[in-house]
Formats: structure tokens, C-alpha cells, sequence
């Protein structure tokens, strides 16, 4: 298998999501031991806000990098597992709540591939970029 | 998501119509729609308004910014608001050519109807300290109080507050402070005395630089509105707002920081590097301490606790632009009106139009102003909603009717926050609130 | 000439304006012109005073034409004028019926003439007779909601208050020794016997009384003076009520000394509980016309006291304080209409934050403050000189009496604050403040008499100048009031100062 961030290379919707975790360079954390659980936007998922938002991000690392840590929980859950629970503590400090189980929501995202494991965790997919708050 | 918000609806809605008492204003909100109701009078007023209040601001951020990074610790501030050469030149970041991610079309530099202000006031050519004793100058007083009321209010939301107590500030702080007055025995010794009075100091200041940074973005925002208006392009109000709401994203993440300069060094009393963003470190806070509580005002509220007129809960305070009543306006102690008094000499050509024609004509020019004023932040805050609906809930020609449920519940909130009597929502509905 | 000249230019205007076409500006002119004309007749009169005339008119009913002008009359002539001036100033631009409107008034305006003017007794009663048609039609016709029953209330105290003075009169003439003769130069020269004094006295005080009003005669006043329009308001309070005072002074001081002096110790008993029943009910109110219609009941009440002390302070006093009340009161009316007129509501809980530079009526209010200040005998004002003289004349006759008019006084300023504090400050209601500005028209008869009223406070000769040889000779005791000076000839007509 491979690590997170291999996966999501290899997958080739996932562009900008890696363009901005090197920007932020989170890039030695997300290719650590973990393990982690990654819901990762696809690209037309950066592409849906609002013009110059990610220009914005990427041009202030540490702010992108808040961003990007809001979309990582410690360990790695399923899709049950996350399930189960209706809030997760996320890298970034605020919550990522679960609201849906069938079909999979986190927060205002749908999960659209859920339980892509990887060595160092696990990827769920999502339609939108998820926003703390 | 796109630039525009409204949705194309050809079926039949898919969720019941909402029985809150601001129904209208809901369904409104979720067509994508503002708050203020969409009439071209109503466009004409919060551009005109916009204008006028964006001139006065680009004074109020760079002051803010000189403040907060150069007079710093000044025991007697007197000339706090003698802005330096420097901090007036300073160039905003998101307008002219060498910005990058550039908002307004015109120049970096201060709006040259502010500079022609500056020089002749409404009194005429006076040396400088006199226009300020005279108070014939842009009210800064107003852009602290709006500080204060940021300050004061403290958990509105975001990481910045709780930064504020954390041992790293204060050793950032304590650096700073020892710098600042290194050579004076006198603070020193009396720091070592105080030294909470000192960081408490430094705190404001802080706030002060959030402000300034907040609102180097709202300026050029404003303007180029204006500019957009005059050619043409807002059909309405909606285009108006959902402007705003592209610009609250695209500056979503922008730095918030506080640096002090003290003898040529730079001090990082705030790095940049602790991730605090425009959105929720600055605009949210902003919106929540100034629109909705800010403090009442003295003289039209008794602070004696046994009289019970101010709420014990900071969350009651209903004190904001969405509450106010306009017609103190001019009256001692009630910082507002000093921002009305500011944009009287902005006004463009139509507004002045529109207030001759009605109740006093130039005579009460600063009430209808001030209404504007008010009709104008509630398309703001109107923006602020859908930027947060956009960010946190679903979009509105979403067709899962438990998003949309979602989505009006969040709406419904948001309007829950305007039952009490003193909210000016049902004011504004109407075209005769003057 | 100028005498007949007084009487006819009301005569001729009010005639005159029933010829114009009803909805032409020259009706308004032609009043405020007559008012004015007249105004100015009396400024020429005081310089050149002119000579008594006298014209027969109905021999066998003793009824002559008898004319003259003195220092009791001058100042009342002239205050007369300038109110009849200043309400016509007051009436809106758009009045109902205009040419009725303006003639009532004029009409009203020459009845008060004749009365000051007379010099013969009947021809007193027949001016004083002609003033209450008029009046309670302008009261019937344009007043507030309730004007029928003003109206009625008004005719019929004023009525009885005609009745008894006719009475008065009557016998006056007839008990005559020298035969029937009405001309003040008889009545005054003549003494007649204790007991006959008294009960002409008491028809005199009665129908004086009535006209002031004081208490328990002032039935009338509130209801009418409330539901009165403005201008109507200002006329009666202003100038038709100083007829009782003005009355009381010729025939009660001038003509029945002996009654008087025995019986002024309830006189000014009665005039101390009108001043407190005047002052505490203006406290009460909550509708600004009849708190300023008490409020002058209480006003009354003093000049009531002076006349009973009847020292020369006191009379000076009461020279004083007819002139002083009557501009505060008209100008407390005017601005009172004023605010009803621009709000639409006299109603005290309705009213707050007129003060607002803005949207309120600030010019208004500051008006109205001065007013109040006035009201309330504030120094600087006309009020703080005729109060001053009318309790010092009065305090050293009867003390008591004195004194609780001077709590009086104090209980004026309760008010006064009271009302500027409930409807000048506060808050202004968004929704509702939806009035215009006032204009320099309308707002040009209370200017006036502000400025008459506090030049009056501050040059106290412009109250007291014209009358004051003519108020002395009449005093019944001397300043100290040890002596008490019976019936000693007192003169009908005065020198006019120079």
C-alpha cells in the first residue's frame, strides 16, 4: 500500500489538495508514521469557492496550513467507526462533525468514496472543502 | 459554487414555507437574497453609503495601524492621530498594481478625497493642531471605540482572544514592552510593579492591529462597489451582497498579525506564523462585538446595576448598528455618530440628492444618513449570513430537502437574534424608514 | 381724534374684510394691518396723549360717548393691541373661514378698546357686554373637540358676570346724588355710604371676578382656554382677562375705597387660594393647554393679592404684573399651539425629545423654555419684576396671604420643569417624529414676545414706566401700610408721563 499522500497523488483529482499541502508544508507530517484520518477534497471541490480564497491561502502558509489541518483527525477511523461518534477533534483544534450516516456527511460534505486505506491511515473523499466554524 | 448565489428554481419548493415571524425575510435569504429588501432606491443608498463610509475608513486603518505598530506604549498619546507620513502612504494591499490579489481598480495610496479633507476640513486651510483642537478632522475616536467594543467583548469567536492569554504572547509582549522603554527606569520600574496594566495595554493594541487589518480590506471592498455601481454592473441589491460574500472569501484567509517597530527592529508580537485568519479572527468577532452589541452608550443608559437597563448578559447587549435608533444621532458619548458625522462630507452627488428631496432636507442630513448607514450594514451582515451558510452549510439549489431544513434552521437563528424589539429588521423592509 | 381713531380701525377692518373675496391673502393682511395701525395709534397716543372727548350719544339713558386715555389705560391699550397683533400673527395661513375668523377677532379687539378707553360707566358695560359674542362664537366655531360645552360654559359665566356688572353699574348711576350721571369723573368724586359700597362691591367683585377668573368663579377657564384655537387662546388669557383686573382697579379701588379696604383681607385670602389651586392643578395635568389655563389661574391669584394690599408697590405691582402676564401667557399659548400644530397632539405622555437638533423642534423649544422661566419668575424675565413688586407691596399689608403666594410662585417652577423636562428631553420616537420645521412666520409672534419678555425682565420701566403716577394716587394704604388713606379723591384721570 501507500502512504496518504501517494494514494492521492496517484488518484489524480486531488492537484490542488497537494499543491496547497506542500505550501503549507505539511507534507513530512502527512507522510509520518500517523496514523490519520484524511478527508480529502477533490479538486473541484478548491475550484467551487469563491475566486481568489485559495490564492489567498496558499500566498499565507501558516493560515493554509489551518486550514488543511481542520481536514485531519488523529488515528484512523472507518466509516462505522467515525459513525459511531457525532463530533472528532480535528489536527486543527476545532470539531469535524459527523450529521449524516447514510449517505456519509462530514459537516456540509458528502463523502463520496469513503475508507481508502493507507499505510499511514485512511482517506475518506469528500465534494467540499470543510470550513472550521 | 459560483460567483452569484441564486438558484434557478423551476420545481415546486421542497421543504413547507418557515412560520418564523421573519418568514419573508427567510425565503428571501435562502432565494439568495439579502436581508434588505432588492429596490433600485435601496441599491442607490447602501452604494452611496458604502462610498461614504470607505473614505473615512482609509484613514481610520492606517491610523489604526500606526497606532497599534509605531505609538505603541506611548504613556501621553497625544498625537496618536497625527498619522505619519509613512503609515499614510502605506500602501493597501489589495488595491493598485503592486498588490496581489488586487480588489479595487484604483490606487494604493489614500483615497484623494481624504486627502483633500484632511487638508481643509470643513473650516478651511488651519495648521494642523488647530483642525484637530478644533475637532475639524476624520473621528478616530469612533474607529476605537469600535476596538473597545472588540476588546471588551473578547470571546466573539476565533483564536485570537485566547492568544491573548497565553504565555507566549506575554513573552512576546514582555520583549516588546522592555524594548520600548529601554533607558526609562520610571515605566520599567513601574512595570515591574504592574506588569498585567502593561500587558493589558498591549492587548488593546493588538486589538487595534486586528482592526486596522480588517479594515485595509473593507476599503478597497467598498470602493470598488462604488466603482461597480457607477458603471452599471449590480442589478441589484443581491449582486451587491454576493459581491461582499465573494470578497469575505477571497480575503478569508489573510494574516492576522501585530508587529511593532521600536527603534528600527521589528517585534512579532503577534506572528504571523499562529495561523490567525481575516475571517474568524477579525470579520466574525467584528460583526458580532460591533453590528449586534457593542456598549451602551452613556447618557442614554443608566450603568447603575439596580436599574437594571443594561442586560447582565454580555450576550443581550443590543447596542449595534442593527439595533440602533438613529435619531441621537449628533448627541455626546455615542461613538456612532461620530462615524455619521465622518461620512456627511463623502456623500456622493445622488445621495444628497435623495436626502434633499425628503423629510428635512439638508437640515436632518445626518438621520437619513444614518438610516442608510443602517440599511447598508444589514446588507453586510445579510453577506456575512450567506458567506457562513456557504462555509459551514449547503448551497442553496441544493436538492436534499434535510440540507435545505438544515439551512433554514441556521437561517432561523440567525433571524431569532432580530426578535427584540429595539432590531431595526422590520424598520428596513420599508422604503419610508428615513 | 386718535382716541376714536383706536375705535374705528377695528370698527372699519372688520366691516371692511367681509367684503373681500373669502379666499384672497388681503383678508389676512387687512387684519394684521389694522392690528398693527392700531398698535401704532396707541405708541402716538403715549407720545402725544391726547384730551378726553366727549360726545353725546343717548341722553335719556345717560349714555355718552365718553372717551379718554390715562396711565391705568395706556399700557393696557397698547398690550391689547400688540396681543390682538401678535394672534392674528398666530392664526395658521390656511384658517377656516377666514374673513368670520379675522372679524370675530377684531371685534373682540374693539370691545377691549372701548372698555380701556371709557370714561363713562355704561358705555364700560356696553364694551365689556361686546366682547362675549364674539368671543364664544370664535371659541364655538374653530375650537378643539370639545368647544360646544366651552362655548356654552363661557357664554353663561360671562353672561352673569355682564349681568352683575350692569347691576353695579346701574346703581351706580342711580345712587347718584347730583342725578343719573354714569361719567367716571362723577362716580369717582362721589362717596357713597359704607353699606351701599359694600354691596356694589360684591357685584363687583362678582363680575370681575368672573372675568379674571379667581377661585371659585373659574369655571370657565380651563375648559375654555384648552379648547380655544390658539389665537383665541392668546386674545383671552392675553388681554380679555386683564379686563377683570383692569375693572377691578377703576371700580373696586377707584370708586368703593371704604368697602374695599374693609373687606380686602378676604380679598386676599381668595387670591392666595387661587394661587396655590392654580399652581398645584397645573401640576396635574397632562395636557399642556389646560396646564398653562391653570397655570394662569394661578398667575391671577397674585395680581388678586396685590390689588387687595393696595400699597403704591402693590398697585405698581399689578400694572406690572397685567402687562408681564399678559406677553408670557399669549406667548406660552402661541408656543403651546405651536408644538400642537407641528405634532399634532397637546398631550404631555405623547410628546418627548422635542429638543432634537434634527427632526424635533428645537427653535420652538427654546422658546419655551425662556416662557417657562418667565412663568415661573426667574430673574431676567418680565415674570421675577412683577412678582418682585407685587410681593413686596403686598407682604408688608398681609404677610400670610404673601407668603403662601410665594410658595405658589415655587410651585410654578415644579411645573414649568415638569413640562420642559416631559416634553423637551428624552427620546424622540422615530416613528412618529415625522413633522416639518417651523417657519419664520410661524414662528415670528412668539419671537416677539419673547424678546418683549425678557427686555421686560432686564429694563423692568418698559412694565411699569407708563403707569406708575397713575397707580399711585389710587393706593388705600401707604407703602408701610400703617396708614390706611380713605377715600381720599382719588383722580379719574392722571397725568401721563412724559
Amino acid at each position: 500500500m501507500a502512504t496518504i499522500l501517494e494514494t492521492a497523488a496517484s488518484a489524480g483529482v486531488f492537484n490542488t489538495l497537494l499543491a496547497a499541502v506542500d505550501a503549507a508544508g505539511l507534507r513530512g507530517a502527512l507522510e509520518g508514521p500517523g496514523p490519520f484520518t484524511v478527508f480529502a477534497p477533490v479538486d473541484d471541490a478548491f475550484a467551487a469557492l469563491p475566486p481568489g480564497t485559495v490564492q489567498t491561502l496558499v500566498d499565507n502558509p501558516p493560515q493554509l496550513a489551518r486550514i488543511l489541518k481542520y481536514h485531519v483527525l488523529a488515528g484512523a477511523h472507518s466509516r462505522e467507526a467515525l459513525a459511531g461518534q457525532s463530533d472528532w477533534e480535528s489536527l486543527e483544534g476545532a470539531p469535524v462533525p459527523i450529521r449524516r450516516a447514510e449517505p456519509f456527511e462530514v459537516k456540509n460534505a458528502t463523502v463520496v468514496n469513503a475508507d481508502i486505506v493507507c499505510d499511514n491511515g485512511v482517506v475518506h473523499v469528500i465534494d467540499r472543502v470543510i470550513l472550521p466554524g | 459554487m459560483t460567483a452569484s448565489l441564486a438558484p434557478e428554481r423551476t420545481t415546486a419548493p421542497l421543504i413547507p414555507p418557515s412560520t418564523h415571524r421573519y418568514a419573508d425575510v427567510i425565503h428571501r435569504l435562502e432565494a439568495g437574497g439579502s436581508m434588505l429588501p432588492d429596490t433600485p432606491e435601496n441599491l442607490k443608498q447602501i452604494i452611496g453609503i458604502y462610498k461614504a463610509y470607505a473614505v473615512p475608513m482609509d484613514f481610520y486603518w492606517r491610523d489604526l495601524l500606526y497606532i497599534a505598530e509605531r505609538v505603541f506604549l506611548n504613556p501621553l498619546p497625544a498625537f496618536k492621530y497625527f498619522i505619519s507620513k509613512e503609515y499614510l502612504d502605506l500602501p493597501n494591499s489589495y488595491a493598485g498594481e503592486q498588490s496581489k490579489l488586487r480588489i479595487w481598480r484604483g490606487g494604493e495610496k489614500a483615497h484623494p478625497e481624504l486627502l483633500a479633507f484632511m487638508e481643509r476640513g470643513e473650516t478651511g486651510r488651519m495648521p494642523k493642531l488647530l483642525h484637530h483642537l478644533w475637532h475639524d478632522r476624520v473621528n478616530m475616536e469612533f474607529a476605537e471605540a469600535c476596538m473597545q467594543a472588540m476588546l471588551w467583548h473578547q470571546g466573539m469567536g476565533g483564536r485570537f482572544n485566547d492568544y491573548l492569554e497565553s504565555d507566549a504572547y506575554k513573552a512576546n509582549a514582555d520583549r516588546a514592552i522592555k524594548a520600548y522603554f529601554k533607558g526609562n527606569p520610571v515605566m520599567l520600574g513601574l512595570y515591574k510593579l504592574f506588569p498585567e496594566m502593561f500587558l493589558e495595554q498591549v492587548r488593546q493594541l493588538s486589538y487595534t492591529a486586528n482592526l486596522g487589518l480588517f479594515w485595509e480590506v473593507m476599503a478597497p471592498v467598498f470602493f470598488e462597489m462604488s466603482d461597480i455601481y457607477d458603471e452599471g454592473g449590480f442589478k441589484g441589491v443581491p449582486d451587491a451582497m454576493d459581491f461582499l460574500v465573494n470578497g469575505i472569501f477571497a480575503v478569508a484567509g489573510r494574516p492576522i498579525y501585530h508587529h511593532v517597530f521600536i527603534g528600527g527592529e521589528c517585534f512579532e508580537i503577534i506572528p504571523k506564523g499562529e495561523g490567525f485568519t481575516w475571517l474568524y479572527e477579525a470579520a466574525l468577532p467584528y460583526v458580532e462585538a460591533v453590528f449586534y452589541r457593542t456598549s451602551p452608550f452613556r447618557g442614554t443608559k443608566s450603568y447603575n446595576a439596580q436599574a437594571h437597563q443594561v442586560p447582565d448578559n454580555q450576550a443581550d447587549f443590543h447596542y449595534g448598528i442593527l439595533y440602533a435608533d438613529v435619531y441621537p444621532v449628533g448627541s455626546a458619548g455615542i461613538p456612532p455618530t461620530l462615524l455619521m458625522q465622518d461620512m456627511l462630507h463623502f456623500l456622493p452627488p445622488y445621495l444628497k440628492e435623495i436626502y434633499r428631496e425628503h423629510r428635512r432636507g439638508e437640515e436632518d442630513e445626518l438621520v437619513q444618513l444614518g438610516i442608510t448607514f443602517q440599511r447598508s450594514m444589514y446588507n453586510v451582515t445579510s453577506a456575512v449570513i450567506q458567506a457562513l451558510r456557504c462555509a459551514l452549510l449547503y448551497p442553496l439549489d441544493d436538492t436534499d430537502p434535510e440540507h435545505l431544513m438544515a439551512n433554514r434552521r441556521f437561517f432561523e437563528a440567525q433571524m431569532d437574534r432580530f426578535l427584540r424589539p429595539e432590531a431595526r429588521l422590520s424598520d428596513i423592509q420599508s422604503q419610508d424608514y428615513r | 381724534m386718535t382716541l376714536l381713531l383706536l375705535l374705528l380701525i377695528p370698527l372699519l377692518a372688520a366691516c371692511g374684510l367681509q367684503l373681500l373675496p373669502v379666499a384672497s391673502p388681503w383678508v389676512r393682511r387687512t387684519a394684521q394691518a389694522a392690528a398693527l395701525a392700531q398698535l401704532a395709534t396707541g405708541l402716538l397716543a403715549w407720545r402725544q396723549p391726547p384730551a378726553d372727548l366727549s360726545l353725546s350719544w343717548l341722553p335719556k339713558l345717560g349714555l355718552r360717548l365718553d372717551l379718554g386715555i390715562d396711565g391705568l389705560s395706556l399700557p393696557l391699550v397698547l398690550l391689547a393691541a400688540l396681543i390682538t397683533a401678535m394672534a392674528v400673527l398666530a392664526t395658521p395661513l390656511q384658517q377656516v373661514r377666514p374673513r368670520l375668523f379675522y372679524g370675530l377677532l377684531l371685534a373682540t379687539n374693539l370691545g377691549l378698546m372701548g372698555s380701556f378707553l371709557a370714561r363713562n360707566a355704561l358705555l364700560f358695560v356696553l364694551a365689556y357686554e361686546l366682547i362675549l359674542i364674539p368671543t364664544t362664537l370664535l371659541v364655538a366655531i374653530w375650537g378643539g373637540e370639545r368647544r360646544a360645552g366651552a362655548a356654552i360654559r363661557f357664554l353663561i359665566y360671562g353672561a352673569v358676570s355682564g349681568i352683575a356688572l350692569l347691576s353695579a353699574v346701574l346703581a351706580f348711576g342711580w345712587l347718584n346724588p347730583g342725578g343719573v350721571d354714569f361719567s367716571f369723573a362723577a362716580l369717582a368724586h362721589h362717596a357713597l355710604p359704607p353699606d351701599q359700597q359694600r354691596i356694589l362691591l360684591a357685584l363687583v367683585l362678582l363680575a370681575f371676578g368672573l372675568k379674571l377668573p379667581v377661585v371659585p368663579l373659574h369655571g370657565w377657564q380651563p375648559l375654555t382656554y384648552s379648547q380655544a384655537p390658539t389665537p383665541v387662546a392668546m386674545l383671552l388669557s392675553g388681554a380679555v382677562s386683564k379686563l377683570g383686573a383692569y375693572g377691578l382697579l377703576r371700580f373696586g379701588i377707584g370708586f368703593l375705597p371704604d368697602a374695599w379696604s374693609d373687606w380686602s383681607p378676604w380679598i386676599a385670602a381668595i387670591g392666595a387660594v387661587s394661587a396655590i389651586y392654580g399652581a398645584l392643578n397645573a401640576i396635574a395635568q397632562l395636557d399642556m393647554r389646560r396646564l398653562v389655563a391653570y397655570s394662569s389661574l394661578g398667575h391671577m391669584g397674585f395680581l388678586l393679592l396685590a390689588l387687595a394690599a393696595a400699597t403704591p408697590l402693590s398697585l405698581q405691582g399689578v400694572m406690572a404684573q397685567i402687562l408681564a402676564h399678559g406677553l408670557i401667557i399669549a406667548l406660552l399659548f402661541c408656543l403651546v399651539g405651536l408644538v400642537e400644530t407641528k405634532t399634532g397632539t397637546a398631550q404631555i405622555p405623547e410628546l418627548s425629545g422635542l429638543l432634537n437638533a434634527q427632526r424635533g423642534l428645537p427653535f420652538t423649544m427654546g422658546l419655551m423654555l425662556l416662557a417657562l422661566m418667565a412663568a415661573a419668575g426667574v430673574p431676567g424675565q418680565a415674570g421675577f419684576v412683577a412678582e418682585l413688586l407685587v410681593f413686596e407691596g403686598s407682604w408688608v399689608a398681609y404677610p400670610i396671604p404673601t407668603l403662601v403666594c410665594l410658595l405658589s410662585s415655587g410651585f410654578t417652577a415644579v411645573y414649568a420643569v415638569r413640562l420642559f423636562n416631559r416634553v423637551g428631553f428624552g427620546r424622540l420616537d422615530n416613528a412618529t417624529a415625522n413633522w416639518a420645521s417651523t417657519t419664520w412666520m410661524e414662528r415670528a409672534p412668539a419671537l416677539v414676545l419673547t424678546a418683549l419678555v425678557v427686555v421686560g425682565g432686564i429694563w423692568p420701566t418698559l412694565l411699569t414706566g407708563l403707569s406708575e403716577t397713575a397707580t399711585a394716587p389710587l393706593a388705600l394704604r401707604s407703602s408701610d401700610a400703617v396708614t390706611v388713606i380713605a377715600s381720599a379723591a382719588p383722580l379719574t384721570s392722571s397725568p401721563l408721563p412724559a
